[in-house]
């Protein structure tokens, strides 16, 4: 207790991603998608975002990735962005092999070579090893012939060992089984740590946002409308969260009601 | 007569694999259907003989030649990319402008190179030899650049082009640079095809397309494309066995002016297995 009160003073010193003010909406949409995100993570903060479908999670993520561009605000990364999706289908290649696809992400913040991509071979072995669930045999497979687990975790390594200091994952657990979602977990919080990345995780488990999060924010209607850190963080049940949680969907509720 | 026959097949077919290595790798690597090889074709054939006859070197030729012909696959790729116009339509408007690009080119409809020195002559088996040297040299570091990390974004770009994005990858650049690659080789074909028959003529190269694409599909049949050997061979293989079965129709009694119906005819049957194949193992 004494230990993560101290952490959590003296971390997060460096800010890595500083985000003012965001405004998104989307054509033919009236209401806002966001409408003024101010966020600010240091080095080594592993950040959970939750709130209910449509609260402009995704799209904050999409925003911070550069995918899309916000209407208005700022956006400042004093780091290199990976990321992991939801659809392990969009976030690698399964035609191509294990190590293909492994040296690809390598190759993202690396002046590419005329050298053969096989050079990555004996690092992705060490790498795929990391995770004690005997990806490394795979290697030259391709890797649309592994699970869909499998090729999670193989997707989530890829992004964490890309070289970027901003790790992105919008719900990337959430289309595996339960065992799978907790290897995947497990593997994800402990490599952030030791890598000491910012991260920023969507999720709809409150259980793994409470157990592994430094810090976590809930988004309604395109508004953080929580912020816990610390000792606060700490203190908080799985029985307040929900809590919190249902209240806006509750205030939701009523005020689509009171609309009609 | 017989033997005559199949090592002319194979000095065709030789020529026809450089056509089909254009159409395969926009296709297959980029997932680019690229049609201006009907148009760059003849494009390199046009330069090659205009340049040879006025005197230039062999060596000027082709190189004018490829450059051209590799300028009208960028433009098809910058059509493509700048204006969203349709993969094969672009192809097809380039290629259609070649055409009278190729008229202006020539000045005429045709140009003899009879009384001129090409790079090949009348020993067939030597013609046969420096064409497959020619494709040597152009695969092998085809195949090492593929293996190279270029090669491997490369190939991302037509598996995978939001991955790609998100791995850093240009899709215009890359693409930019295998139209370019498709453009020269169709070109060097056209060049390298106008000396082996010492003239070009303005209608060269029509349906060139559907035979490089028959070729490539027949290759991909036999040997497979499920790697990247595989499918670095496919086009050879498929265009030297393409170019033998059309002799054998030809020499069972069908009209050449029937060929090209023929030639659809296996294309279709090609991608029909393949559709076939698909389903099954689905």
């Amino acid at each position: 207790m004494g230990l993560t009160s101290l952490k959590t003073l003296r971390l997060w010193g460096d800010v890595m991603l500083q985000i003012k003010n965001i405004v998104k909406s989307f054509p033919g949409v009236f209401e806002k998608v966001l409408k003024g995100v101010d966020l600010s993570l240091g080095k080594g903060e592993f950040c959970v975002v939750i709130g209910a479908n449509g609260s402009g999670k995704s799209t904050l993520m999409k925003i911070i990735g550069g995918e899309y561009t916000a209407d208005s605000g700022s956006i400042t990364r004093s780091g290199l962005v990976s990321q992991v999706v939801q659809d392990v289908s969009k976030g690698t290649i399964p035609t191509l092999t294990l190590l293909e696809n492994f040296a690809l992400s390598q190759m993202r913040y690396k002046k590419p070579r005329f050298s053969s991509y096989k050079r990555y071979k004996n690092e992705a072995v060490r790498i795929m090893k990391t995770a004690g669930i005997g990806l490394e045999k795979y290697i030259n497979q391709p890797l649309g012939s592994l699970s869909g687990g499998q090729r999670q975790i193989v997707a989530t390594m890829m992004a964490i060992n890309s070289g970027g200091q901003i790790l992105l994952l919008d719900e990337h657990t959430s289309a595996l089984d339960p065992k799978m979602q907790s290897t995947l977990m497990k593997y994800t919080a402990k490599s952030i740590k030791e890598k000491n990345l910012t991260a920023l995780m969507i999720t709809h488990k409150m259980d793994d946002a409470i157990k592994y999060g430094d810090r976590l924010i809930m988004l309604n209607k395109g508004r953080i409308v929580m912020d816990i850190k610390g000792q606060e963080k700490t203190k908080l049940s799985i029985q307040d969260l929900l809590e919190k949680f249902h209240k806006f969907e509750d205030q939701d509720i009523l005020e689509n009601k009171n609309d009609n | 007569m017989t033997i005559d026959l199949i090592l002319n097949g194979a000095l065709q077919g030789l020529i026809l694999s450089i056509i089909a290595y254009a159409i395969m790798i926009p296709f297959r690597f980029l997932d680019f259907a690229d049609l201006t090889s009907e148009g760059t074709y003849p494009l390199g054939g046009a330069i090659c003989a205009t340049c040879i006859t006025a005197g230039m070197s062999l060596l000027e030729a082709i190189f004018i030649s490829v450059l051209a012909a590799g300028i009208i696959g960028i433009s098809t790729a910058l059509v493509h990319l700048k204006f969203k116009v349709n993969t094969m339509l672009a192809g097809i408007i380039l290629s259609t402008m070649a055409y009278s690009i190729n008229l202006r080119i020539m000045g005429k409809p045709n140009i003899s190179l009879f009384n001129c020195n090409t790079l090949f002559s009348n020993d067939i088996i030597g013609n046969i030899s420096i064409l497959v040297v020619i494709i040597t040299l152009l695969i092998l570091p085809l195949a090492l650049f593929l293996r190279a990390d270029f090669g491997l974004r490369f190939r991302a770009v037509g598996l995978n082009p939001d991955f790609a994005k998100k791995q850093g990858v240009s899709i215009e650049k890359y693409t930019v640079f295998g139209l370019f690659l498709a453009g020269s080789l169709a070109g060097l074909a056209g060049g390298l095809m106008v000396q082996i028959q010492n003239y070009m003529d303005i209608g060269m190269g029509v349906g060139i397309i559907i035979h490089g694409l028959a070729s490539l599909m027949i290759g991909e049949a036999i040997i497979g494309n499920n790697t990247l050997n595989k499918q670095l061979l496919a086009p050879f293989v498929g265009a030297l066995v393409y170019q033998q079965i059309q002799g054998i129709v030809i020499s069972f009694g069908l009209a050449p002016s029937d060929l090209k119906f023929f030639t659809g005819s296996v294309v279709l049957i090609v991608l029909a297995m393949q559709r076939q194949r698909v389903s099954k193992s689905a």
